[in-house]
């Protein structure tokens, strides 16, 4: 699999038995005449989590989104599950990410009008779900995130850490194969990205869940099972300078690879 | 400070300029529809102008002794006109109003005294005896109809057509014909005149049309400014948070201040200035929507000086001052409204108004209504304005509860989405569509109220047939030794009873009799004939003769249909030899049977009143243009309603741009984002208009039960078509903003979030 033009770093061997669910191959994207990605391979295999790392503008996001089947590359090929994601057409794509994806952004992902409850049950109401089956299950995941008694609370009638646990229980709901979370504690204080990203972690661990996590941190990276870094629209394993290892090593996480 | 504001907004980005060009639009449309009620309304003032010199001022002022419908042959002013011709010659002046196919056709037979004798506006000499002016519409109808039909009526040839100043509408049909002084002097209702007045309106009909216009420039001018109001306002949130963020980089309260308010003010200033553009390039498009039942012409949408300078000047200032006062929130805190708490809930309290004006109306029909005219004012008045100041302010507490119990039961995330978007800002969402309900409540009182007098009036006292019976009153020649003695009748030839019957669809014709000297009744009939006619009613039984009443709308209604006429003690041969003062000519309603026998009648009887027929009176025609003027509110009210709706769905989409984007990111599809937008501005929007027509025809059958002890009959199928019509015109302005919803939320959207 870690054949010739493959980047630095392509796939965990540890995962390989597991299953590889998405992969991209020498993925090209632009935006007007400023090229975002010049080729990046990466592959997930089945419940890793996996940190993408890199300087701001080197096309993290940009490869996120493409591996979520939000933006459709130039060129090369995105797999999810052997399906080519790449040149599937729109709304097959967005009926994959409403059902085999979820998603947890940095901010603003709450319907501000909805309670946090109906936020949870968003996604299973959207995928056809009864609304008292969905908001069952919904309610199901507060105790297990710290978010008991907020359930009919808005988003502006609660904290950064607790609305991102909300997003976090959302993302989880439907319980997805693919988790995408990019910068997920951005706006957060240390001490409340690190609650979500133990939450995170756990849950996704818990159901065996597959995630890409976006992050400029080392200290969240560190919660992943394997690290790759963006540079320059190129997928690398190398820290792009001594410092940012030496940060990379002294994570708190408890998943570090 | 102001120089830099004026950069911010000029300079300001993609985001900014978008903006700025967006509420530009939205207050031009509003703009360009306020110049337009306002002119529409100054309008319908100048084309009533244009109709004072029909009556023009009589030196010997004969009354009419029998007017049919209160189509009075000749009202003499009691104006002093201008003069238009100081040393004029007199002229001998029959005005009247002839009719073809329910279209009114004012006729004037003229014939001058002398060469100085005043012209009448719209042409340049008086026609000479065998020679017409006709206006341009009804010259081409002249040319279009058979001639028996209409034509034959007016004696000699067309010598050219009327301007557009005799005109109140290009559409109107008017004709001045040519006579010698003999035929007129002695014609019923003629009268000399020494001048022709201008400029000024029908004595009769000032205070009502000034009413009806306030209201009907009321009923529009709200949903506009409204409108206006909400256009200033769009993307609020996301103006409230580029101004926080100014805040926090150390802008002062006064300098945000400052900012907001001449960021606004140059978004109205553009769209004031678009919207005059646009009142202008639109004029005569404009001009031809029959508002009061006419087109009008261009140049009577003229707007007056003080309303251009309140206008250009009012809209950017107040839009200024709505910017100001709405950031008051933002100068409070620099975090401005990042932070989104749940807004004070609107309180039950405000549906009592509304409880209060429904119930004093349900009081005076259950009591009866008050004695004095003053007081039955007070009473219908007050409590009509009580009920849609009523409806106002308990719509947002209305809109709370629909949405809640929506909520509440909502199975699709789209229900759900919309529903929670309307509980969240009731106030918000019932803002946009709040001018709606004056307009929709105030046309259906009209409508309402209108249909059910003309009908239960008309269909009341002649039942259906009342539309098929030309009734025609003949008033003999006058005594010109005495211009008051009442005149006597004239004689009706065999021939032209001969000449009646044999049209096609005539199947009867009754001739009604001037009573010999020393009898009471106003009018005699042979029994033989109104047997003929029986929905005119009958005469008892074995009686030959009866008293009759020509009046074909009774003051009572009720009654004509069962009627039992007064036996007269009299022979019928007798009748018959005395001289007729109407003819009744039973039709099966076809215009061209209806027409002919109009023409006939009138070429019988030259100078006489045209027949007509229980529909087609000028009470009738009246009540008819301003109904049509209801439900022209009613057309416009709905649209105007939809651009502020559109307009709040705009700025919703903006405010929500993140949310709804990500949403898609995450698989929604772009359908469930159109339904939640269609949902949330068409479900208030349609209980609004449902609600605010029931209202309206409730208030309307209980003015109509206490006033005029009539029952409400439904409204026509115009109104309905006009309501229709509307709803799809405003639903289609809402779709309108459909792509902009699929681009905002866009990946792209949210990624350069």
């Amino acid at each position: 699999m870690n054949g010739a033009g493959m980047n630095e770093g392509y796939v965990n061997e540890n995962f390989v038995n597991e299953g590889c669910v998405l992969e991209a191959r020498e993925i090209v994207k632009s935006f007007g005449s400023t090229p975002a990605l010049r080729g990046a391979s990466v592959a997930v295999g089945r419940g890793e989590i996996l940190a993408v790392m890199g300087p701001s503008g080197s096309g993290k996001s940009t490869l996120l989104h493409c591996l979520a089947g939000i933006l459709v590359p130039d060129g090369g090929q995105v797999l999810f599950g052997g399906q080519r994601l790449d040149t599937m057409k729109e709304n097959p794509r967005s009926a994959l990410r409403r059902d085999k994806f979820g998603f947890v952004f940095q901010f603003g992902q709450l319907v501000p009008e909805l309670t946090a409850e109906e936020n949870v049950a968003l996604p299973l109401l959207l995928a056809g779900a009864r609304r008292a089956e969905a908001v069952r299950k919904a309610r199901a995941w507060f105790p297990r995130l710290g978010l008991d008694g907020l359930e009919r609370n808005r988003s502006g009638e609660m904290s950064g850490g607790e609305a991102q646990r909300v997003a976090l229980a959302r993302g989880l709901v439907a319980d997805p194969e693919v988790l995408f979370a990019d910068e997920p504690t951005g706006s957060l204080d240390s001490l409340a990205g690190e609650r979500v990203m133990d939450l995170l972690t756990t849950a996704a661990r818990d159901q065996g869940t597959t995630v890409v996590l976006v992050t400029h941190e080392p200290r969240v990276a560190a919660y992943a099972d394997r690290e790759i870094i963006v540079r320059d629209g190129v997928v690398t394993t190398t820290p792009a300078a001594p410092a940012a290892a030496a940060a990379a090593a002294s994570g708190t996480g408890r998943g570090g690879s | 400070m102001i120089r830099l504001a004026v950069r911010l907004t000029l300079n300001g980005g993609r985001e900014a300029v978008t903006r700025l060009v967006i509420t530009a639009v939205a207050v031009a449309l509003g703009v360009g529809l306020l110049l337009a009620v306002l002119a529409a309304d100054n309008a319908i003032g100048v084309q009533n102008l244009r109709t004072g010199w029909f009556q023009a001022t009589g030196s010997t002022g004969s009354n009419v002794t029998r007017s049919i419908n209160g189509t009075s042959r000749t009202q003499v002013s009691s104006r002093t006109p201008p003069a238009s011709a100081p040393k004029a010659s007199p002229e001998w002046w029959l005005s009247s109003y002839d009719e073809y196919n329910n279209q009114q056709i004012e006729r004037v037979d003229v014939a001058a005294l002398g060469p100085h004798a005043p012209v009448p506006p719209g042409i340049t000499r008086l026609p000479g005896p065998g020679q017409y002016y006709a206006s341009p519409a009804l010259a081409a109808l002249l040319r279009s109809v058979p001639a028996g039909q209409l034509a034959d009526r007016y004696p000699g040839r067309l010598i050219g057509t009327i301007g557009p100043a005799a005109l109140q509408s290009p559409g109107s049909l008017v004709i001045f014909v040519g006579r010698t002084p003999a035929q007129v002097a002695r014609a019923p209702g003629a009268v000399r005149v020494t001048s022709i007045a201008i400029g000024f309106a029908p004595p009769d009909s000032g205070e009502g049309i000034a009413a009806v216009l306030g209201i009907v420039a009321i009923a529009l001018l709200f949903p506009v400014l409204v409108f206006i109001s909400t256009a200033t306002r769009l993307a609020a949130a996301r103006r409230e948070q580029r101004f926080a963020a100014m805040r926090l980089a150390g802008a002062t309260p006064r300098q945000v201040s400052v900012v907001a308010t001449v960021e606004a003010a140059i978004a109205a200033i553009a769209g004031t200035a678009a919207g005059f553009a646009l009142f202008f390039g639109f004029r005569s498009e404009l001009a031809r929507i029959p508002f009061s039942g006419q087109p009008f012409f261009p140049d009577d949408l003229r707007l007056s000086l003080p309303t251009i300078v309140v206008v250009a000047l009012g809209i950017p200032v107040a839009a200024a001052v709505v910017a100001h006062v709405a950031l008051r929130r933002v100068r409070i805190s620099p975090l401005g409204t990042a932070r989104r708490v749940r807004a004070r809930r609107p309180s039950a309290w405000r549906t009592l108004p509304l409880l209060a004006g429904i119930g004093e109306l349900i009081y005076f029909t259950a009591v009866g209504h008050p004695t004095t005219v003053k007081g039955q004012l007070w009473a219908y008045l007050g409590g009509g304005a009580l009920t849609v100041a009523g409806l106002v302010i308990a719509g947002p507490w209305l809109t709370m509860a629909g949405s809640a119990l929506l909520a509440g039961r909502a199975s699709r995330p789209a229900g759900l989405l919309a529903a929670r978007r309307l509980a969240d800002d009731p106030k918000g969402a019932f803002r946009a569509i709040s001018g709606l309900i004056l307009a929709v409540f105030t046309a259906t009182v009209a409508v309402g109220i209108i249909s059910s007098m003309t009908e239960n009036h008309a269909l009341q006292t002649f039942g259906a047939a009342g539309r098929h019976i030309l009734i025609a009153g003949l008033t003999g020649p006058r005594n010109l030794q005495d211009p008051n003695a009442a005149p006597g009748g004239v004689t009706v030839p065999a021939s032209v009873t001969g000449r009646l019957l044999a049209v096609p669809g005539v199947s009867s014709v009754v001739v009604s009799h001037v009573p010999p000297a020393g009898t009471t009744a106003d009018n005699l009939v042979d029994c033989g004939q109104l047997a003929r006619l029986p929905v005119l009613g009958s005469c008892a039984p074995g009686a030959s003769v009866a008293a009759f009443d020509l009046q074909p709308v009774g003051s009572t209604p009720g009654t004509r249909r069962t009627r039992v006429w007064p036996t007269v003690s009299i022979s019928a041969a007798r009748v018959d030899r005395l001289p007729a003062s109407g003819l009744l000519v039973g039709t099966n309603g076809a215009t061209a049977t209806l027409e002919q026998a109009r023409t006939i009648i009138e070429t019988s009887f030259p100078l006489q009143a045209s027949p007509v027929t229980v529909f087609d009176s000028q009470g009738q025609q009246l009540l008819a243009a301003w109904e049509q003027l209801a439900e022209v509110v009613i057309l416009a009210g709905l649209p105007i309603a939809g651009c502020s709706l559109a307009v709040g769905v705009i700025a919703g989409l903006t405010d929500r741009k993140r949310p709804f984007s990500l949403l898609r990111l995450a698989g929604a599809p772009v359908g469930l984002l159109r339904r939640v937008v269609a949902l949330e501005s068409s479900v208030p929007l349609l209980a609004v208009a449902i609600v605010s027509a029931a209202l309206g025809l409730l208030v309307a059958e209980l003015f109509l039960n206490s006033q005029l002890g009539l029952n409400l009959r439904p409204p026509g199928p115009a109104y309905y078509g006009y309501v229709a019509g509307g709803v799809l015109l405003t639903l289609g302005i809402i779709a309108a903003t459909f792509p902009l919803l699929s681009r905002v939320t866009g990946p792209e959207a949210a990624r350069s979030e």
